[in-house]
């Protein structure tokens, strides 16, 4: 960290006849810069709302991934007895013993809700980095390159980019998956890297033309180098806003996928096939849907809070004077 | 302007027969196959043969894609798989309920998010602003399916008041009018859950054009000309801050195409969202090649149609 | 109406920031005659643009208040005015143009249309007759082919015809004053001469008095009756151009006129500045706000000095408690001078080495 200050001027004067001797003093200034990150970081952490999306998101791993062991409800799958006239009326409702309830068959809903979560957030991560990793690459060679490489490139994508998104989920996954959270989240991952790919390019069309590359060029910089050292680095920030939104996109279309039977098959959990299951008894035991529907919501939504504070935090106006 | 809308076009037909292309192959790609579909397991092996002939089946791939476009650029979308009938008249039979959810459920986002968020944008920082951006994000992350429903529950299962699937009520003898008055009953629901997803997205998107705008200088010289705060408001700014949300809309539409399905799906809507299920469970080829590839023409022209809009509205893009 | 058509009576205009309360206007009074050309002069952030704009109330809210004083227009008091009524006077009775062309016009709007806009509002003209006013008035402006270009959009103009077509709007309804806020300083050299004699031209044509903000002293020189020296909010000196060049009185301006490089220096010779910075707007020093820089500072200065007339001519005001005509004065602060910039070098000698210490 540098340390700037300002000239202390101290200076006494003597004057002739009857003016009075004068003690100047000009102020004194100590600057000390944050590095940037510092800056970033502090930023964030003054937005609330993106603060209090952070701290879901983590107390939502830690349901998801240590509740199971903690708590003891760690049999998703096991169907546990439950008196008849639970079953009529389409499973138990919450007690001490099921936090949660059960479905009609005696599916432990708090331990199917913590299993869900790990698969949505797997596949809901998973996707995003996969997607982020084929949006870079294709839109940084585009958007570098520019010329007939950007343009078919980007036919390419647009071609993607016209289909009406569900329809085509929906028939790929009738076509290509099995039900596994790995095929899923190759599909999803398969039919999100336009947006960044798009992202990336228009970044990279703008920061290409920057004085820093040229120079970089000058002295002998190869592309790659010129690419991955120098412009996406400056080109991280709405990357990253991107990616965090990505994810609580890639989770909503999981659970549409699985809601319509086509994504994640019982008896894996996921939070979209709770609520597929749940919505055969929704008349009756209305908790099975709403309950997966609202840890989609909330982690969706602290995803969005969370990248949106990220997008004030990363605003280009972050030097500080 | 004329030569800028006829570049666009230009540059869409290729998009166009690309998509159609993937669209094909996609298809075919599909597991079971048509064979799987069509075929009796009783059948000879001469009978079946006699089918593929007669379904093209024995073409290579590529002649059954042109064969396929030729039909297509005609109106003739080939028969369906199921019920043998003529796919146009399936698609023409659902189509109209599609448009009914699908128009006012446009036009009600559209219009909605527009003055939100230039209301959120006026009053930025206020209370009213806090609270529809807080909306807003609630729309965001709520699936679409889920809105649906929990609407459900909250208008028909616990109020009781709406009908919760469907196009009519069963067993009624409604005169034309109470008729038609229970069919609008039985929209509001669909149309508001298929609305809701895009205002939500679009008024955030309004609302920061519209503060983008507000700073500009030349708002600042309408000021200085005398100009009252409404028509600034009006003729200035919105002018300004409506052409990105041009943009927006028509990439969108995808979206909304997707989300008119699985509101369809939800709210058991006979329209062409629950025709695209029920052939994708049936494996019905062409009904769903045809259903994909309007609705990647529909995309590509709405597309089209917001660059000509952008033209339209922004001189600097007609004069470049 | 007394002689001044505009008079500013120790205005002061705060803005509310999460630090405090900035004084961009801390007790500024001036005066604009019919058809008088005012220039008011100073550096970057000493009010002159936001005394502009408390003129015509184009605060930003919520931020601007006003905190004192009156704007006294036409025997009306500005400030007292309801918001509508202000309306008529923007655009119908005072004229704004500012600084940057390139961003001052609506792009979805002809520059016709933007013209008849005012044309319509405050003369009530209908749509033909606001069309054919605004092509005179282009053509007045110099923009050629006026029947042509009135429907055009601000994109296809240059810099200074967008200028030219601000100036248009700003006097399209005859107002009597035009504040022109650093109308050229975004402009090429070339075009800011041309720009400042047409509106030169234009105002003694029609009568109308300008109040011309600039940091540019030879643009001052060129136009201005008068002069207005601003610094860190307040007014320094005041008088006619030429008693101000001739015979500046207040160290800042000294050090302003000192500042322009003349053809006639020695070549190689240090080109004189005003060392230090402006002061914190926030906390304001007690006392003449120029004292820092000052060097004919004595501990007098400690309280700030009113704006009062020079000795044998009352309508040069000075704010300044040192006669710096006096030689001995000068004296003294030429020895200042020397000492500052001795001490001054010597630290940043200091500063140096002990930077390649570290290294």
């Amino acid at each position: 960290m540098e340390i700037f200050e300002q000239i202390n001027l101290n200076q006494t004067a003597v004057t002739p006849d009857e003016l009075e001797p004068l003690l100047e003093e000009t102020v004194e200034l100590v600057q000390k810069r944050r590095s940037q990150g510092r800056i970033i970081f502090d930023r964030f952490m003054r937005n609330r709302t993106a603060v209090f999306g952070l701290l879901f998101l983590i107390l939502m791993v830690l349901f998801c991934y240590f509740g199971p062991t903690v708590t003891s409800h760690n049999k998703p799958d096991l169907l546990h007895p439950i008196p008849l006239n639970a079953v009529l009326e389409g499973g138990l409702r919450p007690t001490l013993q099921y936090p949660f309830g059960t479905d009609d068959v005696g599916h432990d809903w708090l331990a199917r809700a913590m299993a869900g979560g790990q698969i949505s957030l797997l596949v809901g991560l998973s996707s995003m980095l996969i997607a982020i990793i084929l949006g870079i690459g294709i839109g940084s060679v585009a958007g570098f390159f520019g010329g007939i490489v950007d343009n078919l490139l980007m036919r390419f994508t647009d071609v993607f980019l016209s289909v009406p998104l569900y329809l085509l989920l929906f028939v790929l996954s009738a076509t290509f998956t099995d039900g596994s959270p790995k095929s899923i989240i190759i599909l999803i991952a398969a039919l999100s890297w336009m947006y960044t790919a798009r992202l990336v390019r228009g970044e990279f069309l703008a920061l290409k033309e920057r004085e820093y590359v040229l120079a970089a060029r000058t002295i002998g910089a190869r592309n790659f180098h010129l690419m991955f050292r120098h412009i996406l680095p400056n080109a991280a920030g709405p990357i990253i806003v991107s990616a965090t939104l990505l994810v609580g996109n890639n989770i909503i279309l999981e659970s549409v996928l699985s809601f319509f039977g086509f994504g994640i098959q019982p008896p894996t959990a996921s939070w979209g096939n709770m609520i597929n299951l749940g919505d055969n008894l929704f008349d009756v035991n209305p908790l099975l849907v709403f309950i997966p529907g609202m840890l989609i919501f909330l982690t969706v939504l602290s995803f969005n809070l969370v990248g949106d504070g990220l997008r004030d935090a990363l605003d280009p106006y972050m030097t500080e004077r | 302007m004329g030569r800028y809308i006829i570049r666009r076009l230009l540059q869409a037909i290729p998009l166009l027969i690309l998509l159609t292309i993937f669209m094909f192959i996609l298809i075919h790609l599909m597991p079971g196959g048509p064979e799987q579909v069509l075929f009796n397991p009783h059948m000879s092996a001469a009978a079946r043969q006699e089918m593929r002939v007669r379904f093209g089946l024995t073409d290579p791939l590529p002649i059954q894609y042109l064969k396929w476009l030729g039909q297509t650029l005609t109106g003739n979308f080939g028969f369906s798989y199921a019920d043998n009938l003529q796919v146009s008249y399936l698609l023409g039979q659902r189509f109209p309920a599609t448009l009914q959810l699908f128009i006012p459920a446009f036009a009600l986002a559209l219009i909605l998010a527009l003055f939100l968020g230039v209301i959120s944008a006026v009053r930025q920082g206020s209370i009213t602003d806090y609270g529809l951006t807080t909306i807003s994000y609630f729309g965001i992350a709520m699936p679409a399916f889920l809105l649906g429903l929990a609407l459900q529950y909250v208008f028909g299962v616990w109020l009781h008041i709406l009908p919760t699937s469907g196009t009519a009520s069963f067993g009624t003898n409604f005169t034309p009018f109470g008729a038609f008055l229970d069919h609008i009953q039985h929209l509001i629901l669909p149309v508001l859950t298929l609305a809701a997803l895009s205002i939500a997205g679009w008024s955030r998107y309004m609302r920061s054009s519209t503060i983008e705008v507000i700073k500009q200088d030349y708002m600042r010289t309408a000021r200085a000309k005398g100009v009252g705060p409404f028509t600034v408001l009006f003729r200035h700014a919105l002018r300004n801050a409506v052409i990105p949300l041009i943009t927006v809309v028509a990439i969108d539409f995808g979206a909304i195409a997707g989300g008119a399905t699985i509101t369809e799906g939800v709210f058991a809507w006979p329209g062409m969202g629950s025709l695209f299920f029920s052939s994708l469970a049936a494996r019905d080829y062409p009904v769903l090649l045809a259903i994909l590839t309007i609705g990647g023409t529909l995309v590509i022209m709405f597309n089209l149609i917001a660059d000509i809009l952008y033209g339209v509205m922004d001189p600097r893009i007609r004069y470049a | 109406m007394g002689e001044y058509l505009l008079e500013v009576q120790d205005l002061k205009t705060y803005f509310k920031v999460r630090a405090g309360r900035v004084r961009a206007v801390d007790g500024v009074s001036f005066g604009v005659r019919p058809g008088e050309k005012v220039g008011v002069v100073g550096e970057s952030g000493c009010g002159k643009s936001v005394t502009a704009l408390s003129i015509m109330r184009l605060l930003p809210k919520p931020a601007g208040e006003y905190a004192g004083g009156g704007i006294l227009f036409d025997d009306q008091d500005l400030l007292d005015l309801s918001e509508r009524e202000m309306r008529r006077i923007r655009g119908g009775k005072i004229g704004m143009i500012f600084q940057d062309p390139m961003t001052c016009l609506n792009p979805t709007m002809t520059v016709g249309k933007q013209i008849g806009e005012a044309l319509r509002i405050h003369l009530k003209l209908d749509k033909d007759e606001a069309q054919k006013r605004a092509i005179s008035l282009l053509q007045q402006v110099g923009i050629p082919a006026a029947e042509e270009r009135v429907n055009s959009y601000p994109h296809q103009f240059s810099g200074g015809m967008r200028q030219r077509v601000m100036i248009a709007i700003a006097l399209a309804c005859n107002p009597k004053l035009l504040i022109a806020d650093e109308p050229t300083t975004a402009l090429d050299v070339t075009v800011q001469a041309q720009i400042l004699e047409l509106i030169n031209g234009v105002c003694s044509d029609f009568g109308t008095a300008v109040i011309l903000i600039t940091h540019d002293l030879g643009v001052v020189a060129g136009m201005c009756d008068r002069v207005v020296v601003m610094y860190a909010g307040k007014v320094v000196e005041t008088a006619t151009t030429n008693e101000l060049f001739a015979n500046p009185r207040h160290p800042y301006t000294l050090g302003l006129l000192a500042s322009v490089p003349r053809l006639d220096e020695k070549r190689h010779a240090q080109l004189k500045t005003i060392e230090g910075a402006p002061p914190n707007l926030i906390k304001p020093p007690s006392g003449c706000p120029f004292m820092p820089r000052c060097t004919f500072a004595r501990a007098i200065c400690r309280t700030n000095p009113p704006l009062d007339p020079v000795e044998g001519n009352a309508n040069h005001l000075k704010a300044c408690w040192v006669n710096v005509t006096d030689p001995k004065e000068q004296a003294y602060a030429e020895r200042r001078r020397l000492a500052r910039s001795e001490k001054q070098q010597a630290v940043v000698k200091e500063i140096a080495a002990s930077m390649l210490e570290e290294k």
